[in-house]
């Protein structure tokens, strides 16, 4: 328990140190319009690596990063020259362009390559959980230099050449910089989530780049946190529960900036609600729809319920029923306990005691099979009897969804009484 | 009959025949037996049955991961070329039946001629039970593909192969069995080799990347306490990585193994955190520069864990 919190202290120094220096870049490529810029610099990255590898330097090794950053200047001062272009076609798309070209280059290159071509894979697919001390140790000056240099760099040199084709250059070849280190240590994905996630809240909330890029400092570190929590706690996959998490926090700040910008707050929220109603309605018609339609086919909504209320299913199976895809349940749970037995045993005796011999092996992996067909075959049972039992019920749960619809929607119900009673006397 | 078996003309049709036959057998003895495998360690074991009397080319670049595999034209043309087709089996090479049907080559499809599925006569590990997919044929779970990599299972798939090359090239039989036997022979002498150098790592705990070496870890009696990818392209969890390094730190695991294509930093992650070395074995034939045919890729593979075994174990 301690030892997994523990593993994530330096997963979360280096979010936060992600979240400083992508919260700065992400600002400015939101207001560049050039929303993927980052897969493509990493992916010409790695395309200079590759072409490293190929002419006989170590991956990794220090002619390897030497040509990565090359390429990834190269790449930089096209996109600062094709950025005048973006009358005619969007730089998004030119963009895209570099990034599909250098992703399929690399690939035909790495084909050639003899062994070792791996280590190039592993530029793009870092790891947040697994990252070192001895990378962290790199990466965060190397960090700090560029959020500290770039500003001024930019003022230097828009004061002195205009703020043209050398500032856009200085831009991307800091963000190509940063970006081919930071996508080594956390994975594309998670690197495009830290950039544009943060970035964007500090936009829905704050004008100014400065208070949106305090606001994306605080509310990034503070969801990248909140992400490795949950990462811990429900045992999940750290990098892609990070990413669902920015996300899920993109949605609220997008409801928060609706909520502070509603000149009459309690009338929002009424109205916020209204719209739920209206929604939970709308799926619960479809529902009943559905149920009618086709009681055999996948009912989400119902099987919802009745994951969450057993009781339900008790409302339209018999009891008779219910014993049989309940002792089908059972059988099904006994059969996986005792082939994880079987397969727990056979694996154990790989290096433990008497070795099974072959014939014995065979039989283990039949009894297996057999087990599998079983279970499968419980499962159809359990399945089998509800469906029969939705079948014969559709029109009825069917209704009852209906019912709820009706029930649920924000229906001026009680304004049609009143317009009804109020026509009445006049009558 | 003797009559007309006498006449002239017709011993002399006869003749032509026979000399016709003769000719055509002397090029069918000359013609090779074109083989394609879809990995480079089938592609080797089907050298050790064929000898050069077959001429065998494989798909799958050496050392790439088959799974990512993407084919290219030139295998098209490979396969149509081909009289046989030797595949992994155990949904390893799914991306085979695919290509398969495109060649247009009918011999090669599933139940032709010269179809061989080397994984038929292997005893399969880790046979899943409950959570398969519909059965299609091709649910995952069928069992563990990278039997391989156990020496023993040789014997089984150069039998298919042997079988396969009988049946397509029956003039040749003799020498493929031969070629068979002298194989079998080499590798028992390896295999008791190979067991005795890996005799000092019985039981002791390894921990790999990938579910790849249940084979493997059967023949030598190795023990893999577990792994760090449990689902093909999913990064462990905080609470999975940190039952890896507890378990690895109280069984003072001795390796952790990986093999070239995978991610170096999880495994070097765990290696810092138990004090075990990061050991990297090939699962296939060109995968390092030292598996250049199937006996030096077992070979490799045990000297790489011996070496490990051989060093002093952590605190």
């Amino acid at each position: 328990m301690n030892d997994a919190l523990a593993f994530l202290a330096l997963p979360a120094l280096a979010c936060a140190a992600l979240v400083g220096i992508h919260a700065y870049f992400g600002l400015q490529v939101l207001a560049r319009n050039v929303i993927f810029v980052d897969l493509a610099l990493a992916q010409v990255a790695a395309l200079g690596a590759t072409v490293a590898f190929l002419l006989g330097h170590p991956a990794q090794g220090l002619a390897a990063h030497g040509y990565s950053l090359a390429f990834t200047l190269v790449a930089a001062a096209l996109l600062a020259t094709t950025r005048r272009w973006s009358g005619r076609i969007p730089q998004e798309a030119q963009i895209g362009v570099i990034y599909v070209v250098a992703a399929a280059a690399a690939l035909l290159l790495v084909d050639r390559a003899p062994q070792g071509a791996e280590h190039i894979r592993q530029i793009l697919t870092g790891n947040i959980l697994t990252v070192g001390w001895e990378e962290l140790r790199w990466a965060i000056p190397l960090y700090a230099f560029v959020g500290a240099a770039h500003p001024p760099l930019t003022r230097w040199i828009t004061g002195r050449f205009g703020g043209g084709w050398l500032a856009e250059f200085a831009f991307y070849a800091a963000f190509g910089l940063v970006v081919t280190s930071s996508v080594g240590l956390a994975g594309v994905l998670l690197v495009f989530a830290f950039l544009i996630i943060p970035a964007a809240i500090g936009v829905l909330h704050a004008e100014g780049f400065r208070r949106q890029l305090v606001i994306a400092w605080i509310a990034g570190t503070a969801v990248a946190l909140a992400g490795l929590a949950a990462s811990f706690a429900w045992d999940l996959s750290t990098g892609a529960t990070l990413v669902c998490v920015f996300g899920i926090a993109l949605v609220v700040a997008g409801i928060a900036r609706r909520v502070r910008a509603a000149p009459d707050l309690a009338a929002f929220v009424r109205g916020l609600l209204r719209g739920a109603r209206w929604l939970a309605a709308f799926a619960l018609l479809a529902s009943g729809f559905w149920m009618a339609l086709a009681p055999r086919a996948d009912q989400p909504a119902l099987d919802i319920l009745e994951s969450a209320v057993p009781a339900v299913r008790a409302a339209y199976m018999s009891g008779k029923d219910l014993a049989i895809a309940q002792e089908a349940t059972e059988f099904a749970r006994r059969y996986r306990r005792e082939a994880a037995q079987l397969r727990a045993t056979e694996a154990e005796r790989r290096w433990k005691g008497e070795p099974l011999d072959e014939h014995q092996l065979r039989r283990t992996a039949s009894f297996l099979k057999s087990y599998n067909e079983m279970i499968r075959g419980e499962e159809f049972v359990v399945r089998e009897v509800r469906s029969r039992a939705r079948e014969a019920w559709r029109f009825a749960i069917a209704a009852a969804f209906l019912l709820a619809a009706l029930a649920i929607t924000p229906w001026p119900w009680a304004r049609w009484r009143h317009a009804l009673r109020g026509r009445d006397p006049s009558r | 009959m003797r009559a007309a078996l006498g006449s002239p003309l017709v011993l002399a049709r006869l003749a032509a025949l026979c000399a016709a036959l003769a000719f055509a057998g002397v090029a069918h003895g000359e013609a090779k037996l074109r083989l394609v495998a879809t990995t480079a360690e089938l592609r080797s074991l089907a050298v050790a049955v064929g000898g050069d009397a077959i001429e065998a080319t494989h798909l799958i670049p050496g050392g790439q991961d088959a799974e990512s595999f993407q084919p290219r034209p030139q295998d098209l043309v490979q396969l149509r070329g081909a009289k046989a087709v030797l595949r992994v089996g155990v949904d390893y090479d799914l991306w085979l039946d695919r290509l398969l049907a495109q060649s247009g080559n009918r011999d090669l499809q599933r139940g032709g001629a010269g179809y061989i599925d080397a994984s038929v006569d292997v005893a399969l590990l880790d046979v899943r039970a409950g959570g398969v997919g519909p059965g299609d044929g091709h649910a995952h779970g069928r069992g563990n593909p990278h039997y391989w990599l156990d020496p023993a299972n040789a014997e089984a798939v150069t039998g298919t192969i042997l079988e396969a090359l009988m049946r397509l090239d029956p003039a040749n039989a003799k020498r493929y069995e031969a070629n068979r036997l002298a194989f079998l022979k080499r590798l028992d002498a390896r295999t008791a080799e190979w067991t005795q150098l890996l005799a000092a790592g019985r039981g002791r705990p390894l921990i790999a990347y990938h579910d790849t070496w249940p084979y493997f870890a059967r023949r030598f009696r190795l023990r893999f306490l577990g792994i760090i990818e449990t689902r093909a392209g999913v990064a462990p969890s905080p609470a999975h990585l940190a039952k890896l390094a507890a378990d690895g730190k109280r069984e003072r695991v001795s390796a952790i193994v990986r093999e070239p294509h995978e991610p170096a930093r999880d495994a070097e992650f765990l290696a810092s955190r138990t004090g075990a070395a990061v050991v990297v074995l090939a699962s296939g034939v060109d995968a390092v520069p030292q598996a250049r045919d199937y006996l030096s890729l077992i070979d490799y593979n045990v000297r790489a864990l011996a070496a490990a075994f051989a060093k002093p174990e952590p605190r």
